[in-house]
């Protein structure tokens, strides 16, 4: 998942994490929508939920709301060490979603189940599911993202390749972009295909489950790993193979992926919405089109981003309740959450609502993208694991991928990952 | 500071032949009084965290099940563990690669730029420069360089040579960070050398020279004995900061490919903040300190001078 930009911590982000602290208000006399102060905390800057705050404030004018912006890289230490502390002075958090389940574990996320049908009607079906753990509903989805396949239309044209369908039911194969990358590297461009996250199982979870591979943690529990079945070693030795081949480039990291493709390097990159304002101002043509599948397999696209839960420690949880039931459940609040952010509003009617914007900021390039956004979501969005011991899965997965992707042998290196999820999840049971 | 040195022995010794009561009118509580700070710094920040992580070793706290007592059950699954069998070996291969490597290469620059030649003071600056970088935006600039489309390919392609791997390939990565970390290190510890040198009276050259002593004599028989201190300094001190290395692993290969740059550094972390396996990364820690202590105590012994 896409990691706004906007997460830095700045100096503004610490004058307010000051003035943010300063509690829940008593919750006594408040029914129904609750009163006083509801301290909020998440990773963004403080800049991104203004509008959001400022909406709520104006419908709820008995409730205000302080926030407190705690940086990405620390947020999920902080938050563990602050919630095992049973600090009360978080009502409402923002929980990556796939580190609810090891949160909701531990007893921090309050029981959300009588919103079920609620939520139920508000969002996708995947985003729906991943709220829940253990058969209980413990957040309310906020943000979504998913991925699509971009192309340099100029390039393309040069090459003589015909452009992908924008149609879902004409979804172009891995084989196909693999082969029509090459086509394009036959004529002189450097690369024919780079994924954005090269090295994120976000990014390959869909490659693997489009070959039936599962999302490698299965088990009543979820906590017994199962990464070497045949999807998933197939889908691996391919995308080795692409990088082996030379098809797409080794060595670029993170960071610089995005700008490969603005630099006319490769003419097919896989990346998300946000990619849409990214490459608005590019001086070439590029079109976008269905995230692709293996021939003969499912379409799966990637999904998920960031759900919003009440601290069970909270002293204002009627508050804190009618805070998160208005971004999450409220159209025009989940909306405001979006205004300065180019993410996608979990609530399907903001979505709606939104996504025309954001096709148009792409102009005639992104053409069709808020039907394709909306499609892929409703239809083939698969969800990254509900297991407590996804973060430890998650970074063992990375790390083999990064090395499949510098040629290491994908059979042997996915069993190896099999045995050091087993060992890193041993500690948890 | 001499005098209230001096003062805290007599009072020690009055403390012996009259009690601990006379003690309490010296110079002494005075003298502890000036090292409080110090000394809670001391027992704050450095003993307490290595006590807690040694208790904390002994230790296994499950997110399921609770906090047991294993004692060494932790020091067992790690040595039988491995990842972290590479990550001792992969850490062991680089101190014994990066230490040396970085000392010459101090003391070499440090000899080259304390001859008086035309515009030393200038490519003094230039090597000490990387210094002011902060390690992380050294990273940065670094990945760049190792990019296989970079910086780094484009110098080779000009002399002729292939593309590289660098940071994408476990025969190079390792080395390649080592590299990196020389630019930045070498120019600091060349400064701790060049005042070694500076040091060393000119007399003893003029006498060399005029007994005929070639500049490389001159260099092993004068330079080399004489900076022998700070050169005992620059080697411990290297060697403990590069057993500490982070910033360049987690920016630029995160222990990879292959686990050919997991240093130990790394493990601990990842082992920590990543798999919340708190008590296995304290027992790393201690594992990290007792190698540290036996390395460095062997590097005191070699370099024992006879007086």
């Amino acid at each position: 998942m896409r990691r706004p930009t906007t997460i830095t911590a700045g100096v503004i982000a610490a004058a307010l994490a000051l003035t943010g602290c300063a509690g829940s208000a008593d919750s006594s006399g408040s029914s129904g929508d609750g009163s006083g102060a509801v301290s909020f905390v998440g990773p963004e800057d403080p800049a991104v939920f203004a509008p959001v705050i400022d909406a709520f404030e104006a419908a709820y004018p008995d409730i205000t709301v302080d926030y407190t912006q705690v940086p990405f890289d620390t947020y999920a230490t902080t938050l563990q060490q602050r919630l095992s502390a049973k600090d009360d002075t978080i009502d409402v958090f923002a929980v990556d979603q796939p580190n609810l389940a090891q949160i909701a574990a531990q007893g921090f996320l309050e029981d959300l189940s009588d919103l079920e049908d609620e939520a139920k009607a508000a969002t996708s079906a995947a985003q729906f599911d991943i709220n829940i753990y253990d058969g209980t509903m413990y957040a309310l989805p906020v943000w979504n993202s998913t991925q699509m396949l971009f192309y340099n239309k100029d390039i393309l044209d040069a090459a003589g390749i015909e452009a992908p369908s924008l149609n879902p039911d004409e979804r172009w194969t891995w084989e196909q972009v693999a082969e029509a990358g090459a086509q394009a590297q036959a004529a002189g461009i450097e690369s024919g295909l780079l994924l954005e996250q090269a090295e994120a199982y976000y990014q390959l979870q869909p490659l693997i489950e489009s070959l039936g591979g599962g999302s490698g943690i299965t088990g009543d529990d979820m906590l017994t790993a199962d990464v070497t079945t045949d999807g998933w070693v197939e889908a691996m030795e391919w995308y080795g193979g692409t990088f082996e081949s030379g098809l797409s480039p080794r060595g670029v990291g993170g960071f610089q992926t995005s700008a490969v493709f603005t630099d006319q390097k490769t003419a097919f990159f896989v990346g998300g919405p946000w990619d849409i304002g990214g490459f608005a101002d590019a001086d070439f043509a590029w079109g976008i089109a269905p995230h692709p599948s293996f021939d003969g397999g499912e379409a799966v696209t990637p999904t998920g981003s960031w759900s919003w839960g009440v601290n069970t420690a909270s002293t204002n949880k009627d508050a804190a309740r009618t805070f998160l039931e208005f971004v999450a459940l409220d159209a025009a609040g989940n909306l405001a959450s979006t205004e300065t952010q180019t993410i996608i509003p979990a609530n399907t009617e903001a979505a709606a609502e939104y996504l025309p914007k954001l096709e148009a900021l792409g102009g005639d390039n992104s053409a069709g993208a808020a039907d394709l956004i909306t499609y892929e979501i409703e239809n083939t969005a698969v969800a990254r694991p509900v297991s407590i011991g996804y973060v430890q899965f998650e970074s063992i997965i990375n790390a083999a991928i990064a090395d499949i992707r510098n040629g290491s042998d994908a059979m042997e290196r996915l069993t190896q990952a099999q045995q050091q999820i087993e060992d890193a999840w041993s500690q948890l049971r | 500071m001499t005098s209230l040195a001096r003062g805290a022995g007599t009072a020690n010794r009055r403390a012996r032949s009259r009690g601990a009561r006379s003690w309490m009118r010296g110079p002494a509580p005075v003298a502890l009084l000036f090292l409080l700070p110090a000394l809670i710094a001391l027992i704050v920040l450095r003993l307490a965290p290595a006590g807690v992580a040694l208790v904390d070793s002994l230790y296994r706290e499950s997110l399921l099940s609770g906090t047991t007592f294993v004692g060494l059950g932790n020091y067992l699954e790690l040595f039988a563990n491995p990842d972290f069998q590479n990550s001792i070996t992969v850490t062991l291969l680089f101190t014994v690669i990066v230490n040396p490597l970085q000392v010459a290469a101090a003391f070499l620059l440090a000899v080259l730029f304390t001859r008086k030649a035309a515009g030393s003071r200038f490519w003094r600056s230039l090597v000490i420069l990387p210094i002011a970088v902060p390690p992380a935006v050294s990273a940065v600039i670094w990945s760049v360089i190792y990019r296989p489309d970079g910086l780094g390919n484009g110098i080779l392609a000009v002399f002729g040579i292939p593309p590289q791997s660098f940071l994408t390939s476990p025969e190079q990565s390792l080395m390649s960070i080592i590299v990196l970390l020389s630019w930045i290190g070498v120019g600091y510890w060349m400064m701790f050398l060049i005042a070694g040198i500076n040091d060393v009276p000119g007399e003893y050259y003029e006498a060399a020279s005029l007994d005929g002593a070639s500049a490389w004599r001159q260099l092993w028989t004068i330079t080399f004995p004489l900076v022998r201190r700070p050169l005992a300094f620059v080697l411990v001190a290297d060697t403990v900061s590069n057993f500490l290395i982070f910033a360049p692993v987690q920016i630029l290969t995160k222990g990879g490919p292959n686990g050919s740059t997991n240093l130990l550094m790394y493990d601990i972390f990842t082992r920590a903040y990543t798999f919340a396996d708190v008590n296995k990364a304290q027992a790393e820690v201690v594992i990290l300190v007792l190698i540290t202590i036996v390395i460095v105590a062997l590097q005191f012994r070699l370099l024992r001078t006879e007086d």
